[in-house]
């Protein structure tokens, strides 16, 4: 049981997505940024390379400088995104990450450094993030008691 | 009845004939062969052994020595390969993009590769299964989106094709990047097909085309191909499929919409990092995209005028006709502010900051009033 979020969780996801070779085919694959994530006061970072997810980490607000793109949103929408996950082995419409981009006025994807090529990135890889998140899933994910 | 004749008495056991040798290996023993293999010296550079790394051998792996030398002008007219030694006397093809600065992106080796690893194939990787049917009016909406899109593919193949023969082959990795983007642009068309097919509907009426039209009657370059197909239509089909996968009706459509987007952001990704290059490395450019850009703004806003794609993704984002006039079309307000903060933003990227109050009419009706383009 892993608890979310945590460098745990990410790192059982991890190695649910690096395992699957499904997910390489259908769009996915051939991955290669940083992206960020801030869930709550949390800052995780993912490094994609190549076909696999090689690292998770946990980082501070001056992380965020340096990734391609991160995805901020409250801690409610995450746990819901994640719930979701896990009642319906993936994202249904309403919960995939372009939909909660698009249902949040400043949008879920953004950047420190504004470069526009640098944050479509998330729409280049967007199917591979989904996958990525579709994979914990399999993964027993506790959430913190509020 | 007529009986049937006896059969032939078959023919007396004999030795099969000695087949006779082919004339070709006949004409080869009288032949004299003194090869030369004088062409086994004829390299520019032996003994290459690029390495394959975590994702593989990539296209920009083989960089390596003379094989990534890309000069700022080609000037070997023939199909000769980079890297390879030219054979004397060979007749010029007559590409009429030689110039680096007319079609080079640092990133295109990436996207190639992108392009290739991340493919995904409609007829069995949709999930076409989870179509169901839907109330006519929303149907028809579809129907006429997908008919819409269906002419931007078009028009994505005919032009990217219609330059591509033109670029020098030392230029290769744009070639083969833009070779994916058009195979690409045909995936689109079988897709929006498919889907305007699939479930009761058929195709609905022509786009106005006056964008289609400016972009494949361009002929100041592919720079300038670029600035109205894959920078300004670009980042606004990218953002209805955005808007579109938001308003699936299904896995299948959500699956197109996504993937679609995905495929055009690498598309925008190239125009940007060409753009961008071609500014830095060749006169004028600069300006001449400026005047671009003003140009392309005329003919999309005449597009855009045209109601009937405004009023079926209305009907799609509201769910229906009677709401679409109120919230389908507030959710459509929504997806061109999105556009156009989109294409502001790339402007500036690229060094072209455009005042939101010049933008024509509808545009700046879309644009936020706090942006000062700058």
């Amino acid at each position: 049981m892993a608890l979310f979020p945590s460098v745990d969780w990410f790192d059982e996801v991890r190695n649910v997505f690096n395992a699957d070779e499904r997910y390489r085919g259908a769009g996915g694959g051939y991955c290669n940024c940083v992206a960020g994530f801030r869930i709550a006061e949390k800052v995780f970072v993912l490094t994609f390379d190549g076909f696999e997810c090689s690292a998770a980490a946990e980082g501070d607000d001056g992380t965020l400088d340096d990734v391609d793109f991160y995805l901020e949103m409250p801690a409610k929408a995450w746990r819901d995104m994640v719930a979701n996950i896990a009642a319906n082995g993936a994202a249904d419409l309403h919960h995939t990450l372009n939909t909660l981009d698009l249902d949040r006025e400043d949008g879920l994807a953004t950047s420190k450094h504004g470069d526009q090529v640098r944050e479509d990135l998330f729409f280049r890889y967007n199917q591979t993030l989904q996958f990525f998140f579709d994979a914990s899933a399999l993964v027993e994910t506790e959430f913190p008691k509020e | 009845m007529a009986r049937k004749p006896a059969a032939k008495p078959s023919p007396p056991k004999q030795p099969a004939p000695k087949p006779a040798p082919p004339k070709s290996a006949v004409a080869d023993e009288k032949r004299t062969f003194e090869p030369k293999y004088n062409w086994m010296n004829k390299t520019r550079q032996w003994g290459v052994r690029v390495k394959p790394g975590k994702a593989g051998l990539k296209l920009g792996d083989l960089n390596v020595g003379i094989y990534g030398e890309t000069p700022t002008q080609w000037a070997d007219q023939s199909r000769n390969p980079r890297g390879a030694v030219p054979r004397r006397g060979m007749p010029p093809v007559g590409y009429s993009i030689r110039d680096k600065a007319g079609l080079w992106a640092d990133c295109a080796a990436d996207l190639y590769e992108e392009a290739i690893q991340r493919r995904w194939a409609p007829a069995t990787d949709v999930p076409w299964d989870t179509i169901e049917p839907l109330p006519d009016d929303v149907e028809h909406a579809v129907c006429q989106v997908c008919t819409e899109l269906l002419g931007y593919a078009n028009v994505d193949i005919e032009t990217i094709t219609g330059w591509q023969h033109q670029m020098s082959y030392g230029y290769h990795e744009v070639k083969q990047f833009l070779a994916t983007a058009s195979f690409d642009a045909a995936r689109h068309y079988e897709c929006f097909r498919k889907r305007a097919l699939a479930n009761g509907g058929g195709l609905g009426l022509e786009g106005p085309g006056m964008v289609n039209r400016m972009i494949l009657e361009s002929r100041g370059g592919w720079t300038e191909a670029v600035v109205y197909l894959l920078l300004m239509r670009g980042a606004f089909t990218m953002t209805l499929y955005k808007y579109l996968g938001r308003h699936a009706h299904n896995d299948a459509e959500r699956f197109i919409y996504e993937h679609a987007l995905a495929d055009k952001a690498r598309h925008v990704t190239y125009a940007l990092d060409h753009l961008k290059y071609a500014m830095a490395h060749a006169d004028d450019v600069l300006q001449v995209v400026r005047t671009l850009i003003a140009i392309g703004e005329g003919g999309l806003t005449r597009d855009l005028r045209d109601p009937v794609l405004a009023e079926a993704l209305a009907v799609i984002f509201a769910g229906g006709v009677a709401k679409a006039a109120g919230r389908g079309m507030a959710v459509y307000g929504d997806m061109m502010r999105d556009y156009v903060a989109t294409y502001l933003g790339y402007c500036r990227w690229l060094g072209v900051p455009r005042d939101p109050a010049r933008l024509p009419p509808p545009l700046n009706e879309y644009a936020d009033s706090t942006d000062t383009g700058a």
